[in-house]
């Protein structure tokens, strides 16, 4: 009898026709989207500002429709927990959220930076050894390492949102979501939490983020999925999507730019070349062109 | 891990005093204590010494500035105002003792004892409420305090929304500063009258309660997303818990108590100034 | 061309901090440049343009707006003359509605009813909000906000224009319509100072780049100049745009391209592929 090895893809994500309004908003801010993201995935979410992003990944830790209220239909469903169904506290278990101004996120109760990664446990009532190790374990994973008992206020914008990764990372959630975490920071802060996104990534965390920084992103995304006027426009694996330049252009949304510049020569000579969406991609293909 | 912070700064001052080691509960006792105290006898004097005792406490605690400075904004005016208004024949009923008189513009106008006593006990009864009240806050870590109040019963979401508040000062006053340079980048005038200077004071209110509001929200996002909600037994990082320190402080309340008891039975609700009495409510 | 601000080696140390935010900084800002301050955060640039509209004022040095020194001269007449449109709207919004809040500037200058009124339209006209003058700010999407604080500088008319971190917080299309406006109304006559860190707007809009690390200027020079100078940029932790960092490393390999845009790009690559 032969052994048949059968792989589980079973997706750890899977949103179904998700419709939804907030209470005060007159039009549908989501309208009917699905996709799925498999563990050990990093799906990006892009597309212009008001095009729904924020709401669909707050639909993904409950907040989404429990914090919010207003009209939801379809389905989302997160490491087996239908998001309808499980209040937000037990889905953060399961979800971590990361937003975007890192002093946001700050609670006001932590004296210290090592009590701010310590704060969800506490708020969880997980015991003290096991609230030492998963503290520990966290600052340093984002290289927060010395900095435990400085004052959260104190940090860099980088920091302080390391600091919030960290804070994230103590739940050991199931899937990471992050809501356009380098928008407030400088250029060293953005390089600094991109470096933490991609060890996450490598590590074979799943993570969903809102970003605008599409040049940075499309080194650890998987998949993309382009938002515009909370429809689901484009969805796929990410060079498929972002190398879609028109499309793109069309919803306000800039393609990387070797990308762009690359489709625009095809225009305009007929040149049969890949689209590049990277700089070393770029390169490459230039170097070999032009010379 | 032993830093004392004050809730109103950001950043941590480094002070470990026996006064920061003191239990939360023990210095809000001292706070309730020398405030009832106070209230119970009418005597300036007294007042002043509990007033220079809490005082000490903070200076060997390293933060009497925040707490002169609190003290010197709302008591000294009040006596500079209200002596003259209650001493002088201005109507105060219970006027009857004259102590000498004082020449105004030419005319000697009699000076009165019950009114002046009354002009300054109250204020320093206030002023005694509010350093102890400070010394309890500005010595007592979040942390601690958290613990402090959790172990008194208290709701959470409330022990959260009083110490949210605190830390978030310091936040609110830099971002009024910054709300202020931004309309003065757009004409306003700090050299204008009365009405305008209502006018400025609202185009710094309203952007910063709206901003304030906004953080309020996003925070409250923030945290519900870390599990603030669950309904189970929150894991505090400190024991309240009393020690040695703490039974010595009682101890010296307790028999502070039974002297001024005494002192009262045996001397009267004024042992120092000798005030008269009058109804002092 | 003559000179609208004068820098002249300011030092500056905010109040009770035992460091200094500008160490010895000198700058010259000639009428009707569109340049751009870049740096890290923390590293000076946002207070260095804080001192050049009076709102700080120099610990040591001085700084002379249109002859006026910002120690001197009384702050609102400074503030006439160099606006400043802060990074976070909802610091300055306070009106019920948008035309009152482009009102708010004018009036405060003193002008008559019928001046603020025009001023208003032009403004909201300049940058593209004329309709929406009965709306409530707090119903405007962020980019129309954004654009609603430029309008209410603008009112005032200054001569020179500073815009704090504009893009910040902005999707690419809100990048891009910044973009165009700072060239426009610098077209117009308006001198523009931009503190960003986006590299790729600076790239694609302005014409100086003046380089702030830990208090000083690192490098003032044309923005080809500046974005090419990677060692400099690196000492300052920042990264030059995708485009010449392309072209910087094609011309490692021999292939002879300098751009600094995606067009400027596609114009010389275009060359070399025909010829």
């Amino acid at each position: 009898m032969d052994m048949v090895w059968v792989k589980n893809m079973e997706p750890i994500i899977r949103v179904e026709n998700l419709t939804y309004a907030y209470p005060t908003s007159k039009d549908f801010v989501l309208k009917n989207i699905s996709f799925t993201v498999n563990k050990g995935e990093v799906l990006a979410v892009i597309g212009p500002n008001g095009a729904g992003k924020s709401t669909l990944l707050k639909a993904l830790n409950g907040l989404v429709p429990h914090f919010y209220g207003g009209k939801y239909g379809g389905r989302v469903v997160v490491s087996g927990f239908e998001v309808l169904n499980t209040p937000i506290s037990k889905m953060s278990t399961k979800v971590g959220f990361v937003f975007q101004d890192p002093e946001d996120q700050i609670s006001g109760l932590a004296l210290t930076v090592w009590e701010e990664v310590a704060f969800g446990l506490m708020m969880l009532g997980y015991p003290r050894e096991e609230i030492d190790k998963r503290v520990r374990e966290a600052i340093d994973y984002v290289g927060l390492t010395g900095l435990e008992k400085r004052s959260p206020f104190e940090l860099s914008g980088g920091q302080m949102q390391r600091l919030a990764i960290a804070t994230v990372l103590a739940l050991r959630p199931e899937v990471i979501v992050m809501d356009e975490p380098t928008a407030q920071l400088d250029p060293l802060g953005k390089y600094e939490v991109l470096s933490v996104i991609e060890k996450l990534a490598e590590s074979g965390s799943t993570i969903v983020l809102a970003e605008h920084e599409i040049e940075e992103v499309v080194y650890f995304a998987d998949k993309m999925l382009l938002l515009d006027k909370g429809e689901a426009v484009a969805y796929g694996d990410s060079r498929k999507v972002v190398t879609m330049v028109e499309e793109l252009k069309r919803r306000g949304v800039d393609p990387p730019s070797v990308t762009e510049l690359t489709s625009l020569l095809k225009e305009k000579t007929g040149v049969d070349v890949a689209l590049p969406v990277t700089l070393e991609e770029a390169v490459k293909i230039y170097s070999e062109l032009l010379r | 891990m032993s830093v004392g912070v004050s809730l109103l700064k950001k950043t941590t001052i480094e002070a470990e005093t026996f006064v920061q080691r003191l239990d939360g509960r023990v210095k809000f006792l001292y706070f309730l204590w020398a405030t009832i105290i106070v209230y119970i006898f009418f005597d300036p004097l007294l007042n002043l010494i509990f007033l220079a005792v809490t005082m000490a406490l903070a200076v060997y605690a390293k933060c009497w500035k925040p707490i002169a400075l609190t003290i010197l904004i709302i008591v000294v005016p009040w006596i500079l105002f209200a002596v003259p208004i209650l001493a002088l024949p201005l109507g105060f009923p219970w006027n009857k003792t004259i102590i000498g008189y004082i020449n105004i513009l030419g005319k000697d106008y009699p000076v009165y004892l019950e009114g002046l006593g009354w002009g300054v006990t109250w204020p320093l009864r206030i002023a005694v409420a509010i350093s102890t009240a400070l010394l309890f806050f500005l010595t007592t870590n979040q942390a601690k305090l958290v613990a402090t109040m959790f172990k008194m019963k208290f709701p959470f979401k409330l022990i959260y929304m009083v110490i949210a508040t605190f830390q978030f000062i310091p936040l609110l006053a830099s971002e009024a500063n910054t709300i202020m340079q931004a309309q003065i980048a757009r004409g306003l005038r700090t050299d204008v009258g009365f009405v305008q200077k209502i006018k400025n004071y609202l185009a710094v209110v309203i952007p910063l309660t709206l901003s304030a509001l906004n953080k309020v929200q996003i925070r409250a996002i923030a945290l519900e997303s870390r599990g603030f909600s669950a309904p189970v037994r929150k894991t505090l990082l400190y024991e309240a818990s009393f020690t040695k320190l703490d039974y010595a402080f009682l101890m010296t309340m307790l028999l502070v108590t039974v002297f001024l008891a005494w002192v009262y039975v045996y001397i009267g609700f004024s042992p120092f100034a000798h005030l008269p009495w009058i109804w002092s409510g | 061309m003559s000179e609208i601000i004068r820098v002249e080696d300011v030092w500056f140390r905010y109040e009770g901090a035992d460091f200094w935010a500008l160490k010895g900084v000198s700058l010259t800002i000639k009428k009707g440049e569109l340049l751009a301050i870049i740096g890290q955060n923390g590293g000076g640039k946002t207070t260095l343009a804080k001192n050049l509209n009076g709102l700080l004022k120099p610990t040591k040095g001085r700084v002379l707006v249109d002859g006026l020194d910002t120690k001197t001269a009384p702050t609102h007449e400074i503030v006439k003359r160099v606006g400043y449109v802060f990074q976070n709207p909802s610091h300055q919004i306070f009106e019920s509605t948008v035309w009152k809040e482009v009102a708010y500037g004018p009036t405060n200058l003193g002008l008559s009813p019928e001046e603020v009124k025009q001023r208003v339209e032009w403004a909201l006209s300049e940058v593209g909000l004329q309709g929406y003058e009965q709306y409530n700010p707090y119903d405007l999407d962020y980019g129309k906000m954004k654009l609603l604080t430029v309008a209410s500088v603008l009112a005032m008319k200054p001569q020179v224009l500073i815009l704090d971190e504009p893009t910040t917080g902005q999707d690419h299309a809100g990048r891009h319509l910044l973009s165009n406006l700072s060239k426009k109304l610098n077209r117009e006559g308006f001198t523009v100072v931009i503190i960003t860190h986006d590299m790729r707007f600076v790239a694609e809009t302005v014409n100086r780049v003046v380089l702030v690390s830990n208090g000083e200027i690192l490098m003032d020079g044309s923005t080809r100049e500046v974005l090419n100078a990677f060692d400099v940029l690196k000492k300052a932790a920042i990264k030059p745009p995708q485009i010449v960092q392309l072209a910087s490393e094609l011309r490692k390999k021999g292939v002879d391209i300098n751009a600094l845009t995606i067009e400027e790009a596609l114009q010389e690559i275009l060359k070399h592929y025909k010829g």
